[in-house]
């Protein structure tokens, strides 16, 4: 059993092992997803080695799918029935053209705002989750008013409005309909109007010293959260865990003063989101799909969201979350669960094209890295990217 | 008739068996030990030769054949393509910043490497007080494995709140961007590597030093040669062997280097050596064209193109290095010509 990040499963496993006395789990979990990345291409190009039970990314879902033939077609076990438990669209991702069904949804990406109250407090702003979201524009929440309310809180404070461009970024990019790639897998980066307006707000927002430009995944070592070096920060379901863990690793708790507000600019986006496969190498396939299918059960999905904020992607578990909201202590008990259930409303996951990942890491890093630290202009920037793309895509 | 005949041959097979080496049949056992002596010691060496074909030659081979196709990661083989993927690699402009970094990390390590081994093995080698200790101590960084190696230090030149910063912070010294300018990046990785292969180096070069005959410093100092003009013109000449051994296994360590820039900074920009590739070196580049980019056949171009340059730079290494104790015998050839003409003037 291979996972990534902070999946929520380890509690389950234990739970799991006890129920069949049978059954080992050597849980094997990566740090992060672009390791676990390596990690799984790697051992599929090998053509062995891999886990039983593998856990995949949406963000390198398209390169698997492109040999969607090395993992078990699920409906030889119990997908069929199944099959209605989730999201259509979180299915439809890990079908291919075949019909062959390779995953178990896990969790899904739905996005809300973290803010850090004490420092919207500094800014004269308003605190309370409700008036925050109402703030920043509620249900007509737009990029432009986030990045006005950024410039206010700038002035008030002198610091920086949200943690890097990478980011924000992304969360633009998961919005759009098409995001790199075209539904039907053409590259849709260059003379991309939306991609390019949205490029031109965040250099506006980055010649304003909006972005702390941290470095994502290390955010000095989590200390980046508790100095309030920012105060917002883009939270899809699975960063709170993150967000709790990088709190930890700073020497940080509640007290200072994270919440999460039920708003979100540009509208609901799903970034990210995992899926549970069995690679045909796998010598105990049945044992490991019962096994994915278990983890991915409404029931575990609502126990590992309890556990790593990691928003189910079945239906019946996000009904659970909406009808007993749960606070969260970390958020300053914010129902989280509910929030996100209200944020997840007509999210849509975009098409992933092969190369995804890259584009954006190695693509769109480098130039809007540049951007918040004051080393180029849009126009360089765009220009950049594109070359970037060119060298390295094209 | 008859009988002169058989004479006439015996005396003649006389003579023939005279001139000849007499070859009596060997037995059973003598055969075996002649074959024993003859083939047994390719036998000994043979295992070594089966391993490396093995490991060494056979992926080698396989290598060229892949860098010679279309090939992804994880869909397999393509079209044959001929050179065309070293063709690609030549005019890659990220290919020859990993070049550069490569060399220029590498210079920044071996070169006060060496040294700094040469020396230490020089203070390691006189009479010191508990002096397994200092061995020992010396060698200490090289147990660390190099993963280890790289996330402390990534920590120490961590660019906010790390270490070398806070350090230089005493001094007033501005912070350094440690992960994001090209010479800092390269000063900060060559630190690590340094700070693991000293010390081994420094012990090979002691043992070497411990072989050399100390009448020999003896009678130089009897002749009233100095500690530093003994350690010029014996120590190193004498060590010249085990030296040109450290620098050519320096060169090729140099130019693989590969966890530490990997780990340096593993977030950004998914770990292929900074934002910019400030400080990506070759076999970095590799393993992103491999594992990231997913490109198994211009990975194998790549490491062909590495493979040329370590065993170019590692020639060019081997002349220079020994000419290094060369040139130093006939300088001091020629001055103990000199002196000798004198004295001999002098006597007479």
């Amino acid at each position: 059993m291979t996972t990534f990040g902070t999946m929520g499963f380890e509690e389950l496993y234990e739970q799991y092992e006890s129920e069949n006395p049978n059954i080992t789990i050597e849980a094997n979990n990566i740090d992060t997803g672009g390791n676990a990345r390596t990690d799984t291409f790697t051992k599929l190009a090998a053509g062995s080695g891999l886990s039983d039970v593998v856990a995949i990314e949406e963000g390198w879902l398209g390169s698997i799918m492109e040999v969607s033939d090395q993992f078990s077609d699920l409906r030889d076990f119990d997908m069929e029935e199944r099959q209605g438990d989730w999201l259509d669209w979180k299915v439809e991702q890990v079908t291919d053209p075949d019909g062959r069904i390779i995953g178990y949804g896990t969790d899904i990406g739905p996005a809300g705002l973290c803010y850090n109250a004490p420092a919207f407090q500094a800014a004269g702003l308003p605190t309370d989750r409700a008036a925050v979201a109402e703030l920043l524009g509620g249900d007509d929440a737009s990029w432009e008013r986030f990045f006005e309310i950024g410039r206010q809180y700038k002035q008030a404070t002198g610091k920086a409005w949200y943690d890097h461009n990478g980011f924000v970024w992304n969360s633009m990019v998961n919005q759009l309909e098409e995001g790199y790639y075209t539904a039907d897998g053409e590259l849709n980066v260059e003379d991309n109007a939306e991609l390019q307006e949205r490029f031109g707000w965040i250099a506006d927002a980055s010649a304003d010293g909006l972005s702390a430009a941290q470095t994502a995944w290390d955010w000095n070592g989590g200390q980046a959260f508790t100095d309030q070096t920012f105060a917002t920060f883009v939270c899809p379901g699975w960063m709170l865990g993150v967000v709790q863990g990088q709190l930890e690793a700073g020497g940080g708790g509640p007290e200072t003063g994270w919440d999460f507000a039920d708003v979100f600019p540009g509208g609901s986006v799903n970034w990210g989101g995992s899926w549970l496969t069995v690679p045909t190498t796998s010598e105990h396939p049945e044992e490991a799909a019962a096994l994915a299918s278990w983890l991915t059960q409404p029931e575990q999905q609502l126990a590992a969201f309890e556990a790593a904020g990691a928003f189910p992607s079945t239906t019946e578990a996000q009904e659970e979350l909406a009808a007993n909201p749960t606070p969260n202590p970390v958020f300053n008990d914010a129902p989280i669960g509910e929030i996100l259930v209200d944020r997840s409303q007509g999210v849509v996951a975009q098409f992933k094209g092969p190369d995804d990942s890259l584009i954006q890491e190695n693509v769109f890093g480098p130039p809007l890295q540049k951007l918040e630290r004051g080393e180029a202009t849009e126009e360089q920037a765009w220009q950049e990217a594109l070359t970037l793309l060119n060298d390295l895509v094209g | 008739m008859t009988s002169t005949i058989k004479a006439a041959d015996a005396a003649s097979a006389g003579d023939a068996a005279g001139r000849e080496i007499v070859r009596p049949k060997l037995t059973f056992g003598q055969r075996l030990s002649w074959f024993d002596v003859k083939a047994s010691p390719y036998a000994y060496i043979s295992p070594f030769f089966l391993l490396f074909g093995l490991l060494g030659l056979f992926p080698l081979v396989y290598t060229f054949v892949v860098s010679l196709h279309e090939w992804e990661l994880l869909q397999g083989q393509g079209d044959f393509i001929g050179l065309e993927n070293f063709a690609t690699t030549l005019q890659d402009r990220f290919f020859w910043n990993s070049i550069f970094n490569t060399l220029s990390i590498f210079v920044l390590s071996t070169v006060p490497q060496i040294t700094m081994a040469v020396i230490l093995a020089a203070i390691l080698d006189h009479n010191l007080k508990g002096k397994t200790f200092w061995r020992m101590s010396v060698l200490l960084p090289y147990v660390v494995t190099p993963v280890a190696v790289a996330l402390i230090f990534s920590n120490i030149f961590q660019e906010q709140s790390g270490l070398a910063n806070n350090l230089l912070g005493v001094f007033g010294i501005e912070p350094i961007e440690w992960k994001r300018e090209t010479w800092a990046s390269h000063v900060a990785i060559a630190t690590m590597v340094n700070w693991r292969w000293t010390g081994y180096n420094a012990l090979i070069l002691l043992a070497a030093m411990q072989a050399v005959p100390r009448d020999l410093h003896e009678s130089a100092a009897i002749d009233g040669a100095g500690g530093i003009r003994r350690f010029f013109s014996i120590t190193i000449p004498s060590i010249r062997p085990t030296l040109i051994f450290v620098i050519i296994t320096a060169t090729i360590g140099g130019l693989q280097i590969f966890a530490e820039p990997r780990l340096f900074d593993v977030s950004t920009a998914g770990g292929v050596g900074g934002s910019d590739r400030q400080f990506q070196t070759t076999v970095l580049y590799l393993w992103e064209m491999a594992f990231f980019r997913q490109d198994f056949g211009r990975a194998s171009a790549i490491a062909w193109l590495l493979f040329l340059l370590i065993v170019g730079i590692g020639l060019i290494n081997f002349l220079i290095s020994k000419q290094i104790a060369s040139a130093e015998g006939r300088a001091l050839n020629k001055k103990t010509a000199r002196m000798l003409a004198k004295r001999e003037g002098v006597s007479a």
